[in-house]
Formats: structure tokens, C-alpha cells, sequence
């Protein structure tokens, strides 16, 4: 397992912004979801407002209180528009 | 039963499934499918291209037929959703719920579809047939009504 870092995804609009569609990060420690949105922002400043961005930490819709931690699987994206 | 698939689904053929599994205890079974429309008038959808989560959209779909098994009396739920380039006027999205009565049917199947639209990971990447290419926004009135749903709503009213 590999315990220093977390696995991001990005969905959609998100990933035509960033330009790709997954990445590793670097995380010795917990975090939050907000701590990390605001760090995704300051490293893709076109991502916009982080109002708009949610995220889900191992296949589960997470708040911006949420903890992350090292070896989870976090995906970013936009308010889901299926159906 | 959950279904997320690139292939066209036979509605029919998902609710005579339903209907037999559930045998005699479904009085009522209610269904819901939804198509690519244009996205607005004068503004014809050319290509409607749903990405998705996969594993996590299972999960949320299985997690939000259970919801409504444990709120409303049904005798079975089907969920289909297509993902990939649909065109003009092809399916999107089945929604099947089997109840003794159908005040459960029609709940069920409702609240099934409104929890899907803000909670299941898909998204919406329309292309208009002069050629525009956008990300589909949720709208205020889905997020709004899954929120009355959550509330204990018997059954919100959709605001246009």
C-alpha cells in the first residue's frame, strides 16, 4: 500500500480543465477536502470558484469537512448532471 | 437490478422482468424513461455524450434503490442508464419500481429518478447541431427537490 500519497481522478469539465484525467499527489498527512481543493486551485487556477467543485473520497460523495487521507482515492468534478 | 451500459436498453422487456420477479405481490409497477431532447427551443442537441465514475455510480445507484426499498413499500427496482455518444431523441435512462399499491409505485420510482440526477456520478457534455460544445449545469430545481425528498417530503413538486 502505498501510504504517502492519494490518487486523484477528474471527471468531465474538470478534466478538460486541468487537462488530464487522473494524477498522484503527494500527502504525508490527513487533510480536508477543502485544504485539498484550495491546493488543486492554487495549482490549476482555471478550475475557477471552488463553490462549484465536489469531491468523493473512495466512491463516496465527501463534504469540504471531510478528512483525506494518504492512499485514498479522491476524485474532483462538477454537481452530476445524469438522468 | 442496476444497469450502466453504452448498449440501447428494451424498457419493455426491463419491466417484464420486474413484473415476473416480483410475481403477485406487484399490484402496480410505475416506469420512467428519459431521452436526449434539445437542449433548449431553436437550440437542436446533435450529440448528447454522458461520461461516468465507474464502481462509484454502481454503488450510488444500488445505495439510493435501497433508500427508497426502505422508505416506500416496493417489491423490486430496476435502474438502467446509458453512458456514452447518444444522438438526438435515443434513451438515457429507465427507471422501473413494483409495489403492492401504486401511491409506493409512483413515489418510488419518482424519488428514485430525482436522487439519481443529484447524486449519481454522470455528467452531460451536450454538442448542438451548429456545432457548440458544452458541459450540461445541474439545475437548481433537481438539487432543490432531492433536498425536500431528504427533508421527509411526501412528494416535493418540481420547480420549473
Amino acid at each position: 500500500m502505498n501510504g504517502a500519497t492519494i490518487n486523484l481522478l477528474y471527471f468531465a469539465r474538470v478534466a478538460e480543465l486541468v487537462g488530464k484525467r487522473s494524477e498522484t499527489w503527494p500527502l504525508a498527512d490527513a487533510t480536508t477536502g477543502a485544504q485539498l481543493l484550495a491546493d488543486l486551485q492554487q495549482r490549476y487556477p482555471q478550475l475557477g470558484p471552488a463553490a462549484r467543485l465536489r469531491l468523493a473520497v473512495n466512491h463516496e460523495h465527501a463534504k469540504a469537512t471531510a478528512s483525506v487521507r494518504p492512499g485514498d482515492e479522491v476524485a474532483i468534478f462538477e454537481p452530476v448532471t445524469g438522468g | 437490478m442496476i444497469l450502466v451500459q453504452e448498449a440501447d436498453f428494451d424498457g419493455a422487456a426491463l419491466a417484464a422482468g420486474l413484473r415476473a420477479r416480483a410475481g403477485a405481490q406487484a399490484g402496480a409497477l410505475v416506469t420512467f424513461t428519459g431521452y436526449v431532447r434539445d437542449f433548449a427551443p431553436g437550440q437542436p442537441t446533435e450529440t448528447l455524450f454522458l461520461e461516468h465514475y465507474p464502481g462509484m455510480c454502481e454503488r450510488e445507484l444500488e445505495a439510493i434503490a435501497a433508500t427508497a426499498r426502505q422508505r416506500w413499500n416496493l417489491a423490486g427496482t430496476v435502474i438502467a442508464h446509458r453512458v456514452g455518444a447518444l444522438p438526438r431523441e435515443a434513451q438515457i435512462v429507465f427507471v422501473a419500481a413494483a409495489s403492492a399499491h401504486r401511491g409506493d409505485a409512483f413515489r418510488g420510482c419518482e424519488y428514485i429518478i430525482d436522487a439519481l440526477k443529484t447524486r449519481a456520478p454522470f455528467w452531460k457534455r451536450e454538442t448542438l447541431a451548429g456545432g457548440e460544445r458544452f458541459w450540461v449545469r445541474q439545475r437548481e430545481a433537481d438539487h432543490d427537490k432531492t433536498q425536500a425528498w431528504n427533508a421527509g417530503a411526501d412528494r416535493p413538486k418540481e420547480q420549473q
